[in-house]
């Protein structure tokens, strides 16, 4: 397990963050100069926070209270970089064998050829860094890492450096990383599809502090505040008023659009009659509607932009205010391909995928 | 006869080897010293160290002479022990490591600051000490940058005239180098070993020239190679 609280001041900027993680893969999300970074910096050693502690399955890597703060070098801590930052005057072989140098020639050479083999490039161990491709230096950024045997691997945007083919084929293949790896896996992202991919929980991070940390399920379904709500895919965001409550479906009026809709909330959310709060719809959840009926808001399309598997259309709510408010919707090619701009559709934002907000 | 030449080729030579070392390994020293120190001396301290760059050669040799001098701080201490530096063939040394110094000091160290620092930090979370860090990683992807700076405070060293004649003087067959050795020659009239004196410097200064294309040229081609026979597998 890792337990890390860490704590530092600089001009423009709090980091103030503290989670702990067990045996598994947490990914860290949050926009750049979120503090996310400087938490994996602070993790390994690299710089030192103001105030802090690191414990690593039961070893204090940090405490200033007790002024302990252990070099980089004595952590065992696998850092792997954003721009993979190997060496580039040694070849594959010495990169991967730089941490390990203390063990005998005979072992070394077996444990570089075992990751070589699982990270699968076995047959790239004489060239130097600059005859690799992008994927291929991440692969041995990773081996670099893994030999020195690290009780916990930190991953610094890994995929940030790389064209979207080899993303997702290094995606699946990392995947197969904590098959082999043991420890704790930390990686850091920008790219809520990346984090819930690799992960099982994530931590959000905004402006140095964590506004939620969960398993990725919780954290997309429900997330725990506006800010988590939008960075984690919910376009469609409205203010609302609690009207009625029967156990777990709760009756929302939202002005926005023009009148009630109802919810389903785990049984644990606590909620009051007039409370203000949030409603989120994620924008694939909405359907078009060939009646009008429950949760069913009558509104025009705005504008459509067309991707490649799926399509984005904008749709404005046809009721009595002032303002228009907008609902984005992500439909199937098949679907959206008759559609035009100024047609009028009934949206259906089914009950549980409506998620309250409560602050 | 030939000792006319000889003579000022072999102190030179034992001067520019001696001196490039010393400028190469205070440099070091200095070079890791001023990365670490953040103080408020910094750019006070930055300042002297290239000092001697700017100041005219005859005002640094003149520095070097009170400081080595009887009456100088270092040549006090060095009277105890009944050793005197002015005149003898150190001082042609201490003379070139003084305005060799600054010049591998400003070159060398745009090569340190261009070291990618994420590199350095993945040498540390594998477990390198500093020690090892600067000399496995930070000098072979800086030494490019480091090798034109040594090379460039060598021919500085072999062309030091001022400082040197101050300090060192002009003793054939003891201080009296190349750059030195030519000025007397030519004051006394003797343009034809002056010119011999010259020729020698010139091959000297090709002759390292060379070697260091060819040096350059052997490692591109050793790592061309390398990438074509892999590229044919």
């Amino acid at each position: 397990m890792l337990e890390v609280r860490v704590k530092r001041n600089l001009p423009g900027f709090k980091l103030d963050v503290a989670f702990s993680v067990d045996q598994e893969i947490l990914a860290i999300l949050g926009p750049s100069g979120s503090g996310k970074t400087m938490t994996l910096q602070c993790i390994s050693g690299l710089i030192r926070p103001d105030e802090g502690y690191v414990n690593l399955n039961g070893k204090v890597l940090l405490d200033t209270s007790n002024k302990i703060n252990l070099p980089a070098r004595l952590r065992k801590v696998g850092f792997v970089f954003q721009n993979y930052a190997l060496f580039p005057h040694l070849t594959v072989n010495q990169n991967i064998a730089y941490g390990i140098r203390h063990l005998d020639s005979n072992e070394i050479n077996d444990r570089v050829a075992e990751l070589l083999e699982k990270m699968n490039i076995p047959k790239l161990g004489e060239r130097f860094p600059r005859q690799l491709s992008a994927g291929q230096q991440q692969r041995v950024a990773v081996a670099r890492a893994l030999a020195p045997e690290p009780e916990v691997l930190l991953l610094d945007e890994p995929f940030s450096a790389l064209d979207s083919l080899v993303k997702e084929r290094l995606q699946l293949e990392l995947q197969v990383l904590h098959n082999f790896y043991r420890g704790i896996i930390l990686f850091v992202t920008h790219d809520l599809t990346e984090g819930y991919k690799f992960s099982s929980k994530i931590a959000v991070f905004e402006s140095g502090h964590i506004v939620q940390h969960d398993a990725k399920e919780k954290v997309i379904t429900s997330p725990s505040n506006h800010t988590v709500a939008r960075l984690v895919g919910f376009k469609n965001l409205m203010e609302g008023s609690v009207v009625k409550i029967n156990r777990t479906a709760v009756t929302i009026d939202v002005p926005e659009l023009g009148g009630n809709i109802k919810a389903i909330v785990p049984a644990s959310t606590h909620l009051k009659i007039n409370q203000r709060i949030t409603v989120g719809v994620r924008p694939e959840y909405v359907q078009i509607k060939q009646q009008p009926g429950e949760n069913t808001f009558y509104c025009t399309v705005d504008r459509i932009a067309e991707g490649v598997s799926s399509t984005n259309c904008y749709f404005h709510v046809n009721t009595v205010g002032v303002t228009r408010h907008y609902l984005m919707v992500i439909l199937p090619r098949q679907d959206s391909d008759t559609l035009k701009e100024g047609q009028k559709r009934h949206l259906y934002l089914p009950p549980k995928h409506v998620v309250v907000i409560t602050n | 006869m030939m000792e006319t030449y000889l003579a000022p080729l072999w102190i030179s030579l034992r001067t520019v080897i001696v001196a490039t070392a010393i400028t190469f390994f205070l440099w070091i020293a200095a070079a890791r010293w001023m990365t670490r120190y953040t103080g408020r001396l910094k750019s006070l301290i930055d300042a002297i160290f290239i000092l001697p760059l700017v100041l005219p050669p005859t005002v640094v040799g003149l520095g070097l002479l009170l400081t080595f001098g009887k009456n100088g701080p270092i040549g006090q201490f060095l009277g105890l022990f009944d050793t005197t530096i002015v005149f003898t063939w150190w001082a042609t040394v201490i003379s070139a490591v003084t305005v060799a110094f600054p010049l591998m000091y400003m070159t060398a160290r745009g090569a340190f600051e261009q070291v990618d620092t994420h590199v350095e930090d993945a040498a540390r979370t594998l477990g390198a000490s500093e020690w090892r860090l600067f000399w496995s990683v930070t000098m072979p992807m800086a030494w490019p940058g480091v090798a034109a700076a040594t090379i460039l405070s060598l021919a500085r060293c072999l062309g030091e005239f001022g400082a040197t004649l101050m300090l060192a003087g002009n003793i054939p067959g003891k201080t009296a180098t190349i750059p030195v050795a030519i000025y007397f020659s030519i004051q006394e009239g003797d343009m034809n070993v002056a010119l011999i004196l010259v020729g020698i410097v010139l091959v000297i200064a090709f002759g390292s020239l060379a070697a260091m294309a060819y040096w350059k040229g052997k490692a591109y081609k050793a790592r061309a190679t390398m990438v074509n026979r892999e590229n044919v597998e």
